[in-house]
């Protein structure tokens, strides 16, 4: 019975794909009171196919259809089977349970051919050695609300945008008028307004960056600049380690209705501070029912509080460091005896605590 | 003829108080005669990006000017005075709600929710110092404020009920002729389970003298166009755990009509982590 859901989702998946790079596609993109192509509504980019190709597919850019099936029921099963699944499976926000879709993509990235980034500057290198290097020094213990060691960090969600991987929540609701297009982000409720009026980038730094989009037939182009480089990019669970935006970061996005229930949205980075060449990501949004809710995350950060009260406590001898917790075995284990299931079998989950991830 | 004449003073006064809007209020300048443009979808259209242009997040009622809060400050963070947006003010307080007034404003550092940069709520999200940028769909209406990056969803038609407490409310419209009128419910009164004082807030402020409300907050709101840069901002509060009555407030707002204008990021949660989690950070 699944199964054959999946088959039926894939197809239309497969469907909307191909009608991306087919310019002769029936697919009538509905229009708005405008005359715009009709973005508004909410949708998801969750997914189970990873960011950058694993190397064994080195070659395969495609699955077969019957090949991504079984992909997406094995990443599924293999999410349900972590030793602590934090608790996003109970309230239906993984992403099979929100609305996530097989792909035949084997990989994200698109282009570089190999789906996988390219490599970095050396300068970029060095700079990422040396934020290694002071991220080491600085110890196990969150020292400031800035500190990204447990501290839920409420100031803006990297995820937003550019888009990447998220384990939940990476939803979206979009509203249109004539001359901008508001795109909410669940994490954080982020938004950005894109101004569709033509008028010329500003100059000022911000977290979310300075969007502008115009229209190509019914592709909504939107290039963005401006970010600051108080942010990073990339770093989540999953995802390529953190790298620092700098002045030069380029994004260029299109996102194109291929059906009722999808938009294909890509995206191209570029960064000659950062990367030896521009490089491509294609993360398909499938529709999903609303609303979305109101994030408030700086509003009582109980997170913030608990890290860094611990933190202290930790450094007067009062409390015991984190890292036994941090074994999966352990964590497993304190699950099912509070489940009253006694102390079983340890999972190979990966990483299973959430500290570090920046809500 | 004189006795006719009168009749039909007296029977035009007499429509005009059975009226709506005679309760909630035209400009003092007459009836609504400006034809808003239309949208598309022939909404009247209020896309832009809009500031009130008062002292109403000092003080909703009518206030002196006063010193600051902050010695250090001086003259540059006073109160300047201001005539009041409330209509027939003063607010209806309950004895207990104006003892409790009281009490907050003297502790207003600690309890603004402001001071935190936690999300202003409505309506006071509407007439702080910072533009809010409305984008309108046919069915659905975006509110944003620059502060806090504030952000409030309106269904138009919608009839559902808040699904939970929030920050910002759950937010119905309806379009009545030119006027939009806002239905606005489920809002968090307080923090929930704070582990921390420092974190902490017990009751909403409506402005930085400590008018306030609770989780039994309802408000109604009436936005129209009154002019190419203008709109009337009315909101009717209503909370019976504080007030003996709805009380409402109005207000113009004008259009930033900078070329190029868009919402700034005040992301003040930058501005506040060391205020809020200081006692708690390595030295």
């Amino acid at each position: 019975m699944m199964r054959n859901l999946w088959v039926a989702t894939l197809l239309a998946v497969f469907a909307a794909s191909v009608g991306a790079q087919d310019a002769k596609s029936t697919y009538k993109v509905p229009r708005t009171p405008d005359g715009q192509p009709d973005f508004q509504g909410y949708w998801t980019n969750l997914t189970y196919t990873p960011y950058e190709r694993p190397k064994e597919l080195a070659n395969k850019p495609f699955y077969t259809e019957k090949e991504a099936i079984e992909a997406f029921n094995k990443a599924v099963g293999e999410s349900q089977n972590q030793a602590v699944h934090y608790v996003s499976t109970d309230f239906g926000a993984t992403p099979v349970q929100t609305g996530a879709k097989p792909n035949l993509r084997t990989s994200l990235v698109i282009d570089p051919p190999d789906g996988r980034i390219p490599p970095m500057t050396l300068e970029a290198q060095k700079r990422q050695a040396a934020r290694v290097a002071e991220e080491r020094a600085a110890g196990p213990l969150a020292r400031t609300w800035r500190d990204d060691r447990g501290t839920v960090w409420c100031v803006f969600h990297d995820r937003a945008v550019p888009a990447v991987i998220a384990p939940y929540g990476s939803n979206y609701q979009i509203v249109q008028s004539k001359d901008q297009m508001v795109m909410i982000y669940e994490w954080n409720s982020e938004h950005r307004v894109i101004p569709l009026d033509g008028r010329p980038h500003g100059t000022i730094p911000t977290y979310i960056g300075d969007s502008r989009g115009h229209w190509e037939g019914d592709t909504l182009v939107v290039e963005t600049i401006n970010f600051t480089t108080k942010r990073t990019f990339l770093g989540s669970p999953g995802m390529p380690p953190a790298v620092a935006m700098m002045p030069t970061f380029k994004l260029t996005e299109r996102f194109t209705r291929t059906a009722d229930d999808t938009i294909v949205h890509t995206y191209t980075v570029e960064d000659p501070a950062t990367w030896t060449r521009p490089w491509t990501v294609e993360m398909p949004m499938h529709r999903i029912k609303g609303p979305m809710l109101e994030y408030a995350c700086n509003e009582n950060n109980v997170d913030a509080f608990t890290t860094l009260r611990n933190a202290r406590a930790q450094e007067a001898g009062k409390l015991a460091p984190p890292d036994r917790v941090r074994n999966v075995g352990d964590a497993k284990a304190t699950v099912l005896q509070r489940e009253g299931k006694g102390s079983g079998e340890t999972g190979q989950a990966g990483e299973a605590s959430g500290a570090g991830e920046r809500k | 003829m004189i006795r006719a004449t009168h009749a039909a003073i007296v029977l035009a006064i007499a429509v005009a108080a059975a009226s709506p809007h005679a309760q909630t209020g035209r400009t003092p300048s007459g009836p609504p005669t400006y034809r808003a443009p239309r949208t598309a979808s022939g909404q009247p259209d209020l896309n832009g990006i809009w500031q009130a242009l008062n002292t109403a997040n000092w003080d909703l009622e009518a206030h002196e000017a006063a010193a600051g809060p902050v010695l250090q400050l001086g003259a540059a963070y006073a109160v300047p005075s201001g005539p009041g947006v409330v209509v027939d003010g003063p607010i209806p307080y309950t004895p207990d709600g104006l003892a409790m007034k009281k009490k907050y404003a003297a502790n207003a550092l600690r309890e603004d929710a402001e001071v935190k940069c936690y999300l202003p709520g409505v309506p006071r999200m509407m007439y702080m110092p910072y533009p809010v940028q409305i984008v309108q769909s046919a069915d659905t209406i975006v509110m944003m404020s620059e502060f806090a990056s504030a952000l409030r969803t309106i269904y138009i038609n919608g009839t559902a009920r808040p699904p939970a407490d929030t920050w910002m409310g759950w937010s119905n419209g309806k379009w009545d002729g030119e006027t939009l009128v806002i239905d606005s419910r489920g809002f968090m009164g307080a923090t929930v389970g704070a582990l921390d004082e420092e974190g902490a807030v017990h009751v909403r402020f409506l402005d930085r003298a400590g008018n306030y409300h609770t989780d039994g907050l309802h408000v109604v709101e009436r936005i129209r166009r009154t002019g190419p840069d203008h709109l009337q901002y009315e909101a009717t509060i209503e909370d019976p755990n504080v007030y003996t009555k709805p009380w409402t407030i109005r207000m113009p707002l004008y259009r930033r009509v900078e070329p190029n204008m868009r919402l700034g990021e005040f992301k003040c949660e930058e501005f506040v982590g060391d205020l809020v989690y200081g006692k708690y950070q390595k030295k």
